[in-house]
C-alpha cells in the first residue's frame, strides 16, 4: 500500500514537475523600471538573459513625406544602442527591428487596425496623434502612464506641456511625442514685389493681429488684378483638413469642450470660415475646385511656380501650408524651371528668396492669430513583443513591453529629435532638441555625417541629411519655432474624423457654389444630426450671423462660374428653408420606395398566383 | 452495385456546386448577417461576440431619413441600376444584331473592340476617363468641344453643380455601360448563331426585312438569353461598386452623386469611418433588395416559360 502511495507521489510529481517551471517563471517577474535609462536596459538585458531569451524581434510600422524617415529609423536606432549597452555589459541579447514605411499616413492606419486583430501588425505604431484616441478606445495601445510617470524628470520635463497633453486619452499617456509642426501662412515675396507690396514688418503685425483675413482677401484681389498672380491663394485638398480647421480657431471658434468631452459644431466660426473661402472663389482668387487638386502635380507646382504667361506651372500670392514644405520643395520636382522646361526642385536659396512667411492670420480685428500643431507620436502596440518566445506568460510580456518603452525613450533623444527636425523641417518636440538648433558644432556634425548613430541609420539618412541640412533651414525651423505659442490641436477624439469628412464635404459644396455658406453650415448640422454617433458625442453652438461678409461694406464679384452663389453673405432664413424643404423630400421619397417596393411585391405575388 | 447508388445519387454531382455555394456565398452571408447585429468597428475582431440587436439598422434608416445625403444614395442607386441595365441589355442586343448582320470578319474586330473596356485594368480604365472629363482645358472632352467651339470654357463634368445630379449620373452609367454592354454582346451574339441557318434563309426567301427578322425570329428564339442578361446584369449592377469608387475617388464625379447604395457599403466598411457593423447591416439590406429584384424579374419576364421540362426518362 505504502508502495502503491510513493508510486502515485512520484507520477504526481513528475507531471507536476514541468508544470512548476513555467508557473516559477511566470513569478519571476522583470524589474521594475525606475527612470534611469542605462540601469534599466541593463536589468532587462540580464533578466532576459537568465530566462532564456536571447534575440528579440520588434518592428515598426511608420509613415509620412519621403524626408521623415527618422521616424523609422529613430526605432531602429534605439534598438542599436540598446544592443551596444548589452554588449557593453557582457548580456548576450540582442534585438532586431523590421521597418515598414508608407507615404500616406491614413493608409498606415488602415494597415495597423486591419492587421492587429489578426497579429500582423507593428510593435511601434509612428502615427498622428490623431488617432491616440480611437486606438486607445479601442484598446490596441500600451497605456504607459506609469513609464512616463517615472522618466518624467530624466526625460518628458523637457518635453513641450501641450505636445505631452496631445499623447494622452481620458487622463492616460498612450505616446510619446515624436515631431510637430506650424502651419505658416507662406507668401510670395517675388509676387508681392510685383504688386509693389513691402512685407517688412508684416510677420509682427499678424502677431498682433492687425492683418486679417480681410486683408489677406484684399492683396490677393489686388495681386490678381495687377497680373503678378494667377491665383490669390492656394491650399491644400479636403484630407488636409488640420490646415483649413485653422479658420475656426482664427475666427474665435472651438472644435472640442474640455469640460464634457464632446466635440463642437460651432456655427458661427464655422460660417465664417465658409464664406472667407467662398469669397476668395467668387472672385477667383481661389480655385473653385482646389479640393479636388492633386498634391504633387497641381498644388504645389502652382505654389512654387512660375506665372502662366510666363510660360510657367502658374502661381499664386498665399498659400497655406505646414512647416515641412520648406524642405519639401527642396527635395521634389515641383518647379518647372522656365529656362530648361525641366522640373526640379528648388534650392535652399531659391526657396528663401521665394518665400515670406507668417502666423495663419486672425480672422477679424480683435481675433487671434493661430496655428495648427498634429504632432506625430511613438505609440506602442498592446499587443508589443507577440512575435517573441513565452508572449503568453504575463511575466515576458511584461518584460517586452517595458523593452518597447525604453526604446521610444531612446528614441526621443535630443540628437535623433534635433536631426529629424531639420532634414523633415518638423519642430523639435522638446527643449534640448530645439536648443542643438542654435549649437554650430551639432550643426556640422549633422553636415558632415559625424553623427552618433550606428552606420545602418547613417547610410539611410544620408542623402536626405545632404538634401535639407543647411543654414537656411535651420534659421527657417528657430524662425517658425514662435508659432508653438499660438498653436492649436485638432481634437483627438474617436470621432472627430466623421466630423472632419463632413466639413471637407461642405466646404467643397460652397468652393464650388453648389452651397451657399449658410446652407453648408446647416449642411454640417443635419448630418452631424443624422449620425447617432456624432449626435451623441457632438455640442452645437453659435448662430449663423446675418449679414456678415469677409470685407465689409464691399460685396465680392459674382463670376459666371459661382451659379446661385453671389455675396459672401447669405441670409440664415434662406437656408433654413432650403434645408427644410430636403427634409421634406426625404420622407415622400422614402414612403414612395417603401410604397414600390410594397407594389413589386404585390405584382410578383399576383404573376405567380396566375401561373399556379 | 454500390458505387452505382452513389452515382445515382443526384446529391453526388450537385455536391461540389453546393460546398462551394455554402462556402463561398452561404456562410459569408451568414457572417455578414451575424455582424449587422454586433458594433464592430475598426476590424476589432472581439467586438463580433457583442450583440446589439437592430441598432445598426436603425442607425441605417435614420441616416437615410436624416441625413441630407443619404436620401441620394438611394436616388443615384436607383439611377444608376435602371440607366446602366438599360444600356447593358438594350445596346448589348443592338450591338449584337449588328455583329450578326455584319461580315464575320468585320463582326469580329468590331467585337473585339467592344471586349476591350472588359479587359482593360480597372486603373487603366479609371485613368482614361479621369483624363476624359477631367475639367481642364487639357481634358479629352473640354478640348473637343472646345475646338468644336461647342463650349467657351472647360466644365468639371462630373462634379459641376450646375450641371448636376445627371452630368454625374450620365457619367457613372456610360462608364459602367461601356463595360458591361460587351457581357450582353457576347451572350446575345453566341445566341443568335445557334439559331438554325434555315430559319433566316427561310425568312429572306419569303421576302422578310432584316426587322422583320430581328423581330419575328431572332429576339424570340433568344427569349431565355434576354432573360438571363436582364436577370444577371440587375444583380451585378446592384452590387457593383469598383468602378464607381475609382470614379469618385479620383473626383471624376461627385461624391454623393457618385455613390450607390453598394459604394456607400464599401465606403462604411473600408473607409475612413471603417463602421463595419453599419456597412453589414447596409450589405444585409442590399442582399434582400438584390434577391427580391431578382425574383420578380424572372416572374415578370416569365423565365419558367422559357426553360421547359427536359423530355423522355432519365
Amino acid at each position: 500500500m505504502r508502495a502503491k502511495i510513493l508510486a502515485l507521489l512520484l507520477v504526481a510529481a513528475l507531471i507536476a514537475a514541468p508544470l512548476a517551471v513555467p508557473l516559477a517563471r511566470a513569478q519571476e517577474q522583470p524589474p521594475e523600471l525606475t527612470g534611469n535609462w542605462q540601469q534599466d536596459v541593463i536589468a532587462l538585458g540580464k533578466w532576459f538573459q537568465a530566462h532564456g531569451v536571447t534575440k528579440i524581434h520588434f518592428s515598426v510600422q511608420a509613415a509620412g513625406d519621403p524626408n521623415s524617415v527618422m521616424r523609422m529609423y529613430g526605432i531602429v536606432e534605439a534598438a542599436n544602442r540598446i544592443n551596444k549597452v548589452w554588449a557593453d555589459n557582457g548580456i548576450n541579447v540582442k534585438i532586431t527591428v523590421d521597418t515598414y514605411w508608407e507615404s500616406d499616413f491614413k493608409k498606415q492606419f488602415d494597415n495597423f487596425v486591419t492587421q492587429y486583430d489578426l497579429g500582423q501588425n507593428g510593435d511601434f505604431f509612428v502615427n498622428s496623434y490623431i488617432y491616440i484616441a480611437t486606438l486607445a478606445a479601442d484598446g490596441r495601445l500600451l497605456d504607459i502612464t506609469e513609464w512616463v510617470q517615472k522618466y518624467w524628470n530624466s526625460v518628458f520635463s523637457d518635453f513641450y506641456a501641450p505636445l505631452m497633453k496631445a499623447a494622452q486619452y481620458k487622463g492616460k499617456y498612450y505616446g510619446i511625442p515624436q515631431d510637430t509642426e506650424a502651419r505658416p501662412l507662406y507668401i510670395r515675396k517675388d509676387v508681392a514685389k510685383c504688386m509693389g507690396w513691402d512685407l517688412t514688418g508684416l510677420a509682427e503685425k499678424v502677431k498682433k493681429g492687425e492683418f486679417t483675413w480681410a486683408d489677406v482677401f484684399l492683396k490677393a484681389k489686388e495681386a490678381k488684378e495687377k497680373g503678378c498672380a494667377d491665383w490669390g491663394l492656394i491650399h491644400r485638398r479636403g484630407s488636409a483638413h488640420p490646415d483649413l480647421i485653422q479658420f475656426i480657431f482664427a475666427y474665435g471658434g472651438k472644435l472640442y469642450d474640455n469640460k464634457t468631452g464632446k466635440l463642437v459644431v460651432d456655427k458661427t466660426a464655422i460660417y465664417k470660415w465658409f464664406a472667407t473661402e467662398a469669397a476668395f472663389a467668387d472672385a477667383g482668387l481661389l480655385p473653385r475646385n482646389i479640393l479636388d487638386w492633386d498634391w504633387a502635380t497641381q498644388i504645389h507646382p502652382t505654389i512654387v511656380g512660375e506665372s502662366k504667361a510666363k510660360g510657367g506651372t502658374g502661381n499664386t500670392l498665399f498659400d497655406i501650408g505646414g512647416t515641412w514644405y520648406w524642405t519639401e520643395w527642396q527635395t521634389k520636382d515641383y518647379y518647372l524651371d522656365p529656362h530648361t522646361h525641366q522640373k526640379r526642385p528648388l534650392t535652399p536659396e531659391e526657396v528663401k528668396e521665394k518665400f515670406y512667411y507668417t502666423l495663419f492670420p486672425a480672422g477679424e480685428k480683435g481675433d487671434k492669430p493661430v496655428t495648427l500643431s498634429q504632432p506625430f507620436m511613438w505609440m506602442i502596440a498592446a499587443n508589443t513583443g507577440k512575435d517573441n518566445p513565452h508572449y503568453n506568460d504575463p511575466a515576458y510580456k511584461k518584460a517586452y513591453e517595458e523593452l518597447a518603452f525604453l526604446i521610444v525613450v531612446a528614441a526621443s533623444d535630443p540628437v535623433i529629435n534635433a536631426v529629424h527636425s531639420i532634414i523633415s523641417a518638423h519642430v523639435p518636440v522638446r527643449k534640448q532638441a530645439s536648443a542643438l538648433l542654435k549649437n554650430k558644432t551639432f550643426i556640422n556634425n549633422l553636415v558632415n555625417l559625424k553623427l552618433p548613430f550606428s552606420q545602418q541609420v547613417i547610410d539611410a539618412i544620408a542623402p536626405i541629411v545632404k538634401k535639407t541640412a543647411n543654414p537656411i533651414n535651420i534659421e527657417f525651423l528657430a524662425n517658425v519655432s514662435y508659432m508653438l505659442d499660438y498653436t492649436h490641436l485638432a481634437p483627438s477624439h474617436p470621432y472627430y474624423n466623421k466630423l472632419a469628412d463632413i466639413f471637407k464635404d461642405a466646404l467643397d459644396k460652397v468652393l464650388k457654389g453648389e452651397m451657399k455658406p449658410a446652407d453648408a453650415v446647416n449642411y454640417v448640422v443635419q448630418k452631424v444630426k443624422a449620425d447617432p454617433d456624432l449626435k451623441d458625442n457632438t455640442e452645437i453652438i453659435g448662430e449663423i450671423p446675418a449679414h456678415w461678409s469677409l470685407v465689409p461694406q464691399a460685396t465680392t464679384t459674382t463670376s459666371p462660374a459661382a451659379g446661385t452663389q453671389g455675396t459672401a453673405t447669405t441670409s440664415p432664413a434662406q437656408a433654413q428653408t432650403t434645408t427644410g424643404k430636403k427634409g421634406g423630400g426625404h420622407t415622400g421619397l422614402i414612403i414612395g420606395t417603401i410604397v414600390l417596393i410594397i407594389i413589386i411585391i404585390a405584382a410578383w405575388l399576383a404573376v405567380r398566383g396566375k401561373g399556379q | 452495385m454500390r458505387a452505382s447508388r452513389t452515382l445515382n445519387n443526384p446529391l453526388f454531382f450537385l455536391l461540389p456546386a453546393l460546398l462551394l455555394i455554402i462556402v463561398f456565398y452561404i456562410i459569408p452571408l451568414v457572417i455578414t448577417t451575424w455582424v449587422s447585429f454586433t458594433p464592430l468597428r475598426n476590424w476589432r475582431i472581439t467586438l463580433l461576440s457583442k450583440y446589439i440587436g437592430l441598432e445598426n439598422y436603425r442607425d441605417l434608416f435614420y441616416f437615410i431619413t436624416h441625413d441630407p445625403d443619404g436620401i441620394l444614395v438611394l436616388k443615384t442607386t436607383v439611377v444608376f441600376v435602371v440607366f446602366t441595365l438599360i444600356v447593358n441589355v438594350l445596346g448589348g442586343l443592338l450591338l449584337a444584331i449588328a455583329t450578326y448582320i455584319i461580315e464575320e470578319k468585320v463582326s469580329l474586330t468590331f467585337r473585339l473592340l467592344w471586349l476591350l473596356p472588359r479587359m482593360t485594368p480597372l486603373a487603366v480604365f479609371g485613368l482614361i476617363w479621369y483624363y476624359f472629363f477631367y475639367g481642364s482645358p487639357q481634358g479629352t472632352l473640354n478640348a473637343f468641344l472646345l475646338h468644336l467651339g461647342l463650349i467657351d470654357k472647360p466644365y468639371f463634368w462630373g462634379t459641376d453643380p450646375r450641371l448636376l445630379p445627371w452630368s454625374a449620373w450620365a457619367i457613372i452609367v456610360f462608364v459602367n455601360g461601356l463595360v458591361g454592354v460587351s457581357y450582353g454582346m457576347i451572350i446575345f451574339y453566341s445566341a443568335f448563331k445557334s439559331i438554325p441557318p434555315e430559319l433566316i434563309t427561310a425568312a429572306k426567301v419569303d421576302g422578310a426585312s432584316t426587322w422583320q427578322i430581328i423581330r419575328h425570329i431572332l429576339v424570340p428564339m433568344t427569349r431565355w438569353h434576354l432573360v438571363f442578361v436582364t436577370v444577371w446584369q440587375l444583380l451585378s449592377l446592384v452590387t457593383s461598386y469598383t468602378h464607381l469608387f475609382v470614379l469618385v475617388d479620383w473626383r471624376i464625379v461627385d461624391k454623393w452623386h457618385g455613390t450607390t447604395w453598394a459604394l456607400f457599403v464599401f465606403n462604411e466598411a473600408f473607409g475612413d469611418v471603417k463602421n463595419q457593423g453599419l456597412a453589414a447591416a447596409a450589405a444585409v439590406v442590399l442582399v434582400i433588395i438584390g434577391v427580391l429584384l431578382g425574383l420578380v424579374t424572372l416572374r415578370i419576364m416569365r423565365f419558367s416559360q422559357t426553360t421547359p421540362e427536359p423530355k423522355g426518362d432519365l
